[in-house]
């Protein structure tokens, strides 16, 4: 019974559709893919262009986010309220 | 010019207090308040936290009493101190709270993949990813960072905090389950449908609308 379990799953990992290479191609990003998943999806990526472009797309996002967080953090329409500001530096000096 | 120059008090000696390059505390906060808010906002997602957050960074500064011959230096240094305290309090607030979120896009998209029969699983071709044109060109833009901060933050609270530490600031798997005191394949869904919105949500508000 294992041995056709083993088996079904083994397949499955050969002959990924397009919802399991999405779900693969993230987890690879995160840690190694066991190697029947990673060879199905090695196969799967040959043949399938949206797939490929899938995983290139959130690899950009993780680069991107990664490289200019600069950028990211000084996108947000925030910023320390006066009150705050001043509660801050008196706090500060009476530290000091 | 020169004059002014000249007339400019000499820095203290090194060794005596002020240390030369050590800033006033009260300088930072003009200087760096604003960063350092925004920086903790993002990832903290609660203004007065993020507000207690930048203070406690400054405290522990003012006590690390540093110096440093660049500003640039003096932000990267709070920076690091800002982050520790993050992580700090989502260690902290980790052992009250659940961070493990597997509602958010449970469906996975399904919508965009053939349900039944023949192809099951696959795009919807009309559906699927498109090509992303001038992707790089974006990075330089600050409108596109606003889009894709608006669409970070509309993950919800656990996932966007799972993904921010784990894409913007690149901390490794196990480190983050650590702290947060998730399993690695609960963090696994979570980053998948995190990037799986996000890629979604960019693809509908910047690169669908780019000509």
């Amino acid at each position: 019974m294992n041995f056709w379990n083993n088996l079904k799953s083994g397949c499955a990992n050969l002959s990924p559709n397009c919802q399991d290479a999405s779900r693969a191609q993230s987890e690879a990003l995160d840690h190694p893919l066991p190697p029947t998943k990673k060879a199905g999806l090695w196969l799967h990526l040959r043949i399938c262009k949206w797939c490929r472009r899938y995983g290139h797309q959130i690899r950009f996002l993780r680069t991107a986010a990664h490289e200019h967080h600069d950028e990211l953090t000084e996108a947000a329409p925030y910023q320390l309220s006066p009150e705050a500001r001043e509660r801050i530096k008196q706090k500060l000096s009476s530290e000091k | 010019m020169l004059d002014n120059m000249e007339t400019e008090k000499p820095s203290p000696p090194a060794g005596t207090n002020p240390a030369p390059g050590l800033s006033d505390p009260e300088r930072w906060v003009d200087e760096h308040g604003d960063y350092l808010f925004k920086f903790a906002l993002l990832r903290l997602r609660d203004p007065a936290r993020a507000e207690d957050a930048v203070q406690e960074t400054f405290l522990a500064a003012l006590k690390g009493g540093k110096s440093f011959a660049g500003r640039s230096a003096e932000k990267s240094w709070l920076v690091g101190i800002l982050k520790n305290k993050i992580i700090d309090h989502f260690r902290k607030s980790s052992r009250e709270t659940c961070f493990t979120d597997l509602e958010f896009y449970g469906d996975e998209e399904s919508d965009r993949f053939i349900g039944d029969g023949l192809g099951k699983g696959g795009w919807i071709h009309e559906l699927g990813p498109q090509e992303w044109a001038n992707a790089g060109e974006s990075l330089d833009n600050e409108l596109f960072w606003k889009t894709y901060r608006d669409c970070a933050v509309k993950l919800p609270k656990n996932v966007a905090a799972v993904f921010n530490l784990r894409e913007v600031d690149g901390m490794a798997s196990k480190e983050i389950c650590t702290v947060l005191n998730i399993s690695e394949s609960n963090l696994w869904v979570m980053l998948h449908r995190a990037r799986m919105a996000l890629r979604r949500c960019l693809e509908t508000n910047w690169f669908g609308k780019q000509t």
